[in-house]
């Protein structure tokens, strides 16, 4: 913790190494889409000609699909967590034998093919007119959203120190004011990772917006990049740029949480 | 909403005392709710420009000679069954829907899809091969304006400055696919991955050759095997055949890496993008000189799936022979670089658009994949592409690589 | 499992008795309270889940075909769809190839993420951004990140077979999708990255939630070091651990999209997995009752795993 500055220098050089190993296939993504083919079978490895024909589509036809994508990922990050973070709670602190039975069972949800649940919800959300709908969309991403929301936040609660609880209940707080005045703020770090997940998994959905939409008005940009991927024709240029284009907002919000996170873990020091 | 749902509750209160009251009079049924249709809900998977747009103004042109309106959604093109059956088990198929010709007969074995023969619509004129891919058990419940195949394209450039001609036979063709192969670039490419794409870009090669799916062990068939495990083995082919897909192809021989490529005339467009790739097309070469080129018939066939509104299952048969108009198939033959499927208008379109006629000459002769098979064509079709990979990564001979893969 | 004297904050303490007793009648109100809890979240999961996991039940037991989505028939067919899918000359090489691809995939995904975890805790200028930059390939389509690796992979062309055969690594280009025996580590190498992310971001936190007091206490014991991870850090850290890594075999088991999107389960069916096989006996096959059957082998499968979970996690929480 009380490392040099050199030293330190040292860790961000590393770090940074690591991170360009990890992100070399987002960067060649990135030169794909400045390449007029949208492919990199002459590319070298700097696009020194770059076309941004890709960007100009993008921007011009995928702006409404990226506002869809970040409304139904957020919408599918608070319904989660609103439902999963006292169930997490009560699994992890109450004592039932239902707790291992709840736990399987979400296990359990996790192991079904994601087609069968598609599926299953075509044909309710045909019958309750939840189609093409934004909320149907939020609602079919909680279904991973809130099963991994449950079991990571009981797993960051589990070591959630019982005597907290019970001293606020001493003074007379009810089970519902203990859980909001005192876990949730100690939780706020693991909120947020459960949180981050909840986000990406929805952000990154293609099987319900595919399902559970069936015409163009509600349209996440998973699917709206398959305008530029047709059956015998593909514009991989425009497909590469907007794969791009739409990773940045989400980036940005993705580093906002970070600083989040850090300054949870702070809070989570001081208690 | 609401008006909807009162709309199909008196429908279906409609339909039950039809049935109570017997089943003789089938005559007024549709002749009760005759003018009311006024709209058609259509499915397909065109969902990417140009195609999708140029495909609109075929359906927006019989909509307006209908004097309907219709809503349209499309699908991308691996997603389109499994949203078809989704519609079919909660009876929300469309009015009109697109489907690829191999799986018509497929779907139509379920009986999901309106026999069009009942409806007034019949496939007079039109290539045996689509006939045959769009007729299931001696009926018709489909209809394809437009149909293509696949044939062997050629880098102009390339041959000329090597002094080859565009091969004729598969000796030629190997041969020239030697000497055009150099450094960074293969002399033939084309896509033998484990889809029925693969199986697809087989067919010409296999049926030329007297090989037919319903026997796949036979000498003619290994043949053809191969033709493909030699193009390879011989380092005139990339090894990477068994991943490409046809797009994949097309970049290789876009970006000059394949000197030669078999592929279909959807790609047309894309390679009038790159200038200075000069091409041509010649038909798929044949392994002795007295065979006839066979390939496979591709295309979409239009269908309506069955419908207890019999008015609306009547218009949208009246769509679909609207969109197989005649004039319809020459419009969408030479905007999307297809061909129509009527004998009569082959040579006329040969004609009018020159690059296409390698095309339409294999397209006269072309066999529909379903032609023999029917429904159980995806079978075959399986064997094929698993022998191929079992042929081209060495873990079967030509000879075995059929027996093993359908063992 | 661990007998070692460790340091984990008391996670049980119920209150003395008298206080109990004299809660009692408020516990009675609370027990409604606890429902309320749970409610939402059961009834959420009832909705999304109830059907589909009878749906597929029922289905792998039925001749469940193309025309059962017209018709909605479906004739009664037992075991068959079990028995057929176990016969089939795939199945084993499947069964293998999930296994290897799931421990392969866990393994190194665990195994990196952990040590990238505990770099990213020493605090270094950056190392809060660089770590949610490394959240990047989640945020790219799959059909995009697998046509990206797919040109990464190229035998001739791609860049990986450039670059190591200009650095003299390697003479002859490595065909990593082309070649049978070397398909199935290159797409496992994939997974692994894809994996990465989500590892280091969770046992981040899960590190980040460890008392620093732990670690002071721990310092005059003089563990430090390996024994600090050993004694402190890990146990510490097992109930988050535990966590990912059931949730990692439950995710990794069924994973589908990439393979598909850089081989498609071949070349030559190295990379067929009982995920891959479940997909191509519903959607390419449309046998949707062997399907079934096969992903519900894929769950019984998971169902060992989560069991394992359940009883580590319980022993924890009885410690």
């Amino acid at each position: 913790m009380s490392d040099s500055v050199a030293r330190r220098a040292v860790y961000t050089a590393i770090g940074v190494l690591i991170l360009a190993m990890m992100l070399f296939p987002v960067y060649w993504m990135v030169n794909a889409s400045l390449q007029p083919s949208g492919n990199t079978l002459t590319a070298g490895f700097l696009p020194l000609d770059p076309t941004f024909a890709g960007y100009r589509r993008a921007l011009s036809e995928q702006g409404h699909n990226l506002v869809t994508s970040v409304i139904i990922a957020t919408g599918t990050v608070v319904l989660c967590l609103l439902i999963s973070a006292p169930c997490a709670y009560a699994l992890s602190q109450f004592r039932s034998r239902w707790v291992s039975i709840g736990l399987l069972a979400i296990l359990v949800s996790q192991m079904i093919p994601g087609i069968v649940i598609a599926n299953a919800l075509y044909t309710a959300y045909e019958k309750i007119g939840l189609l093409n709908s934004i909320p149907g969309l939020i609602l079919a991403n909680c279904s991973s959203g809130i099963p991994f929301a449950i079991l990571i936040l009981r797993s960051f609660m589990l070591s959630l120190p019982a005597s907290l609880v019970e001293a606020a209940r001493v003074d007379g707080a009810g089970l519902v004011r203990a859980f909001v005045a005192i876990v949730l703020p100690i939780s706020k770090n693991s909120l947020i990772t459960a949180g981050l997940f909840t986000f990406l998994f929805s952000w990154s959905d293609f099987l319900f917006a595919l399902t559970l939409t069936t015409k163009g008005g509600v349209r996440p940009v998973t699917l709206g990049i398959y305008q530029y991927l047709g059956t015998q024709v593909q514009n991989w240029n425009a497909v590469m740029a907007t794969a791009v284009l739409s990773a940045i907002p989400a980036i940005v919000l993705l580093i906002a949480a970070q600083k989040y996170i850090a300054a949870g873990a702070l809070g989570g020091a001081v208690k | 909403m609401i008006g909807n749902r009162i709309a199909a509750a008196l429908a279906g209160v409609t339909a039950l005392s039809l049935a109570l009251a017997g089943c003789g009079d089938s005559g007024n049924k549709s002749s009760s709710s005759g003018q009311s249709v006024t709209s058609l809900s259509i499915l397909d998977y065109y969902n990417n420009d140009p195609d999708k747009a140029l495909v609109q103004k075929g359906l927006d042109s019989c909509a307006s000679k209908l004097g309907i309106t219709i809503k349209r959604e499309t699908v991308p093109g691996d997603t389109l069954i499994a949203k078809v059956l989704q519609q079919a088990s909660s009876k929300t198929l469309p009015d009109v829907l697109m489907l690829d010709n191999p799986d018509v007969q497929q779907i139509a074995a379920t009986g999901a899809l309106a026999p069009l023969n009942d409806l007034g619509l019949n496939a007079d004129g039109v290539i045996q091969g689509m006939v045959d891919a769009t007729s299931y058990q001696g009926k018709l419940y489909g209809l394809a304006p437009v149909t293509n195949t696949i044939a062997l394209f050629y880098n102009k450039t390339m041959l000329a400055d090597a002094g080859v001609q565009p091969p004729k036979t598969w000796d030629e063709l190997k041969a020239a696919a030697k000497k055009l192969t150099k450094p960074g670039r293969y002399g033939m490419a084309f896509n033998a991955n484990a889809t029925y794409e693969g199986s697809w870009q087989f067919l010409p090669a296999m049926w030329t050759n007297g090989g037919d799916e319903t026997d796949l062990k036979s000498p003619q068939v290994a043949e053809a095997l191969q033709l493909w495990v030699d193009l390879v083995k011989s380092g005139s082919a990339s090894k990477s055949v068994i991943n490409w897909t046809q797009g994949d192809v097309k970049d290789q021989f876009v970006a000059g890496k394949a000197a030669m490529m078999v592929n279909g005339p959807w790609q047309i467009p894309a390679l009038a993008k790159a200038p200075n790739v000069k091409w041509d097309v010649v038909t798929f070469p044949l392994n002795k000189p007295d065979q006839t080129p066979v390939a496979p018939l591709g295309g979409e066939a239009w269908t309506v799936p069955l419908n207890k509104d019999q008015a609306k299952q009547q218009k949208a048969a009246d769509f679909v022979k609207c969109l197989n108009s005649d004039e319809n198939e020459l419009a969408w033959a030479k905007a999307r670089f297809t061909l129509p499927t009527k004998t009569a208008l082959l040579d006329q379109y040969a004609q009018e658009v020159p690059s296409m006629k390698a095309f339409a000459e294999q397209v006269k002769t072309a066999r529909a994949r379903t032609g023999k098979l029917g429904d159980k064509w995806p079978d075959a079709a399986k064997v094929i592409y698993q022998a191929i990979q079992l042929a081209l990564t060495g873990k079967a001979s030509a000879q075995d690589a059929f027996k093993q893969a359908s063992g | 499992m661990v007998h070692a004297p460790t340091l984990t904050p008391s996670t049980e303490e119920s209150g003395p008795q008298p206080v109990r007793k004299a809660r009692l009648r408020r516990r009675r109100g609370e027990e409604l309270t606890k429902v309320l809890f749970v409610a939402p979240a059961a009834l959420a999961m009832l909705a999304l889940f109830g059907y589909p996991v009878v749906k597929n039940l029922l289905m792998s037991v039925q001749d469940y075909t193309l025309r059962t989505f017209f018709t909605g028939q479906a004739p009664w067919v037992g075991l068959r769809n079990y028995t057929t899918v176990v016969k089939d000359h795939l199945f084993s090489q499947a069964m293998v190839n999930t296994a290897l691809f799931t421990i392969g995939s866990i393994a190194f995904q665990f195994g990196i993420g952990l040590a990238l975890a505990l770099f990213f805790r020493r605090r270094f200028p950056l190392g809060g951004v660089l770590r949610s930059l490394l959240l990047l390939p989640w945020l790219l389509p799959l059909i995009v990140s697998s046509a990206t690796w797919r040109s990464i992979l190229e035998q001739d062309s791609g860049i990986l077979n450039r670059t190591l055969m200009g650095l003299g690594i390697v003479n002859d280009p490595v065909p990593w999708l082309n070649s049978p025996s070397v398909a199935l580590i290159a797409v496992i190498g994939v997974n692994i990255w894809i994996g990465i992310p989500f590892n280091v971001t969770l046992l981040y936190s899960g590190l980040a939630e460890i008392p620093v007091e732990l670690y002071e206490a721990g310092q005059l014991d003089g563990a430090t070091g390996w024994r600090g991870f050993r004694y402190i850090t890990w146990p510490n850290l097992r109930a988050v651990a535990s966590v990912l890594l059931v949730l990692g075999v439950v995710y990794t088991i069924k994973v589908l999209d990439i393979i598909l999107g850089l081989t498609g389960g071949g070349p030559a069916n190295a990379t067929q997995t009982l995920a891959t096989q479940s997909y191509q006996r519903s959607f390419v096959d449309f046998k949707f009752g062997q399907g079934a059957a096969l992903s519900n082998i894929l769950i019984a499968v998971s169902l060992v795993f989560a069991i394992l979970y359940l009883r580590t996690t319980r022993r924890a929480v009885d410690e």
